[in-house]
């Protein structure tokens, strides 16, 4: 019988770990007259989405977490940031992490901002920041612009800007309080220029209470019920907002992941799609095949993995949506729900499929090699 | 042995190596506790905690009102926050797991760890 593998014989690609851009940080890089504006936030230092920039009073109350209720003591360090990039792959590496994909903190929020032009220089105020400080492809990191939902055509610029930097691989796609969802049209500037550059984009919400379609959870008594479907119903909102309106179609060769949800939606969004869609293709003719083919051809992250009493279920679930060549993996580092490569590791996917979900399905879907080296930068590589 | 009973005073907690063990030895009101510093949800490092505290509880008895409970007796691992009562090893997340105590000997003011 052949040796089980360990970890250490994947190549392990983390499609979501979080960098931690302090407002400090941000004012070498960001227009005026906006670096007043950070200049004065910087004044009074908070952490881990608590930055007053980002938040909108009455619905995203920072200063207590996700919680509007009582703050109990705990010894769960659920504020973890990650401040270098010296320190961040030291921290990967103790989790058996090879490849860092770089998510911002306090940016998770961007699509709360009320001022695009405010937003739009934040945006880039981040990538210029990120790209310089960040993205050190030789030891593994590399980054995801932010998109800036509420100025398509400046996004567009960035991708276009940072098109051949070799330490950007993706477009970050803000999902908590985006408006409209990224199906809409006013996003296809984006989505062509992603194209273009041969970014992925990838999805990613946060847990905050907006009156915006899914946010408006003001109704749970908890945080706990909030975060139970802050990431989850915004990512199954936005897949079928992007499906229903012909994304696929429009940007075919277009890589699109979904990411901090877990994998448990997919299957029921999927079968739910294709049964809405037998009554209701003449609404969406633009769409050439049944959603589940759609849904099939996009990514998904697996953090926060589910964790059922029986781990073969996990095998059984992902194969409900042929997620052996669509699932990679995420930590979430250095998050307070991170997951561990071992979580995965320990389900009864074969070696080959868990090479696929830890490392070689993300590197096609960044079109990178094991060495961090972007495909379609490389001298003499084949075209995708 | 793991050292001397002064070394352990009332409302500490630290981490000890006996072996290639990694174990929480924690001072509940008076009383020494030991547990694996290992929690069997992710491996996380469950008893290098920063603080020792209470927990929340809601019984039928009393109408389901938030009662304050287990005083200075409760960690969440620092990974996930999953609780544990430190006095017993029961898990307050998931009910049907404890984890294993170890046995402390105090003896003329020397505490060791019986296995």
């Amino acid at each position: 019988m052949a040796k089980r593998a360990t970890l250490d014989d994947f190549v392990v690609v983390d499609c979501d770990v979080h960098v931690h851009e302090m407002p400090s940080d941000l004012i070498p890089y960001i227009d005026m007259p906006w670096r007043v504006s950070l200049e004065t936030i910087a004044a009074n230092a908070a952490k881990y989405l608590e930055i007053g920039y980002l938040d909108v009073p009455a619905f995203s109350p920072g200063a207590s977490g996700s919680s509007f209720g009582p703050v109990w003591p705990s010894s769960h360090e659920a504020a973890r940031v990650v401040l270098t990039p010296e320190a961040m792959r030291a921290e990967l590496d103790t989790i058996n992490v090879d490849i860092g994909i770089l998510f911002p903190d306090s940016m998770l929020k961007l699509a709360t901002i009320t001022d695009e032009e405010y937003a739009a220089a934040l945006a880039r105020a981040y990538n210029a920041w990120l790209v310089e400080t960040w993205c050190r492809p030789e030891q593994g990191l590399v980054g995801c612009l932010v998109a800036s939902p509420q100025a398509p055509e400046d996004t567009a610029a960035q991708i276009e800007k940072y098109a051949k930097h070799p330490g950007v691989v993706g477009v970050y796609l803000p999902g908590a309080a985006v408006d409209p969802l990224w199906g809409d049209r006013k996003y296809d500037p984006i989505f062509k220029a992603a194209e273009a550059a041969d970014f992925a984009v990838l999805l990613h919400s946060v847990g905050i209470v907006h009156p915006t379609y899914p946010f408006n959870t003001h109704g749970f008594t908890s945080g706990f019920a909030r975060h139970t479907t802050s990431h989850t119903l915004s990512m199954m909102a936005n897949l079928v907002d992007m499906v229903s309106t012909g994304v696929p179609e429009r940007f075919p060769n277009l890589r699109i992941c979904f990411t901090e949800a877990g994998v448990a939606w997919v299957p029921f969004v999927m079968m739910r799609m294709d049964r809405a869609y037998r009554e209701g293709r003449a609404e969406v003719s633009y769409l050439t095949k049944p959603p589940s083919e759609y849904i099939k051809s996009f990514f998904y992250a697996t953090q926060p993995i589910e964790e059922p009493q029986t781990l073969a279920d996990m095998v059984r679930l992902v194969n409900l949506y042929d997620g052996e060549n669509q699932t990679v993996f995420a930590s979430d580092w250095p998050h307070h729900d991170f997951d561990h490569p071992n979580k995965i590791h320990q389900m009864p996917f074969s070696d080959e499929a868990k090479r696929k979900i830890f490392g070689t399905n993300a590197l096609r879907m960044f079109n990178m090699d094991e060495h961090c080296r972007r495909l379609s930068l490389s001298q003499g590589a084949a075209a995708r | 042995m793991i050292g001397k009973l002064e070394e352990f005073p009332e409302g500490s907690h630290r981490v000890v190596t006996v072996g290639r063990r990694r174990i929480g030895v924690f001072n509940v009101k008076g009383s020494l506790h030991a547990l694996p510093n290992l929690c069997p949800h992710q491996t996380g490092p469950l008893c290098e905690v920063k603080k020792v505290t209470g927990t929340t509880q809601a019984r039928a008895e009393n109408d389901w009102a938030i009662e304050w409970a287990f005083d200075q007796e409760i960690i969440a691992c620092p990974w996930h926050g999953i609780e544990y009562h430190v006095p017993t090893g029961r898990c307050l997340t998931f009910p049907e797991i404890s984890i294993r105590s170890y046995e402390v000997a105090v003896d003329d003011g020397v505490v060791s760890l019986e296995f």
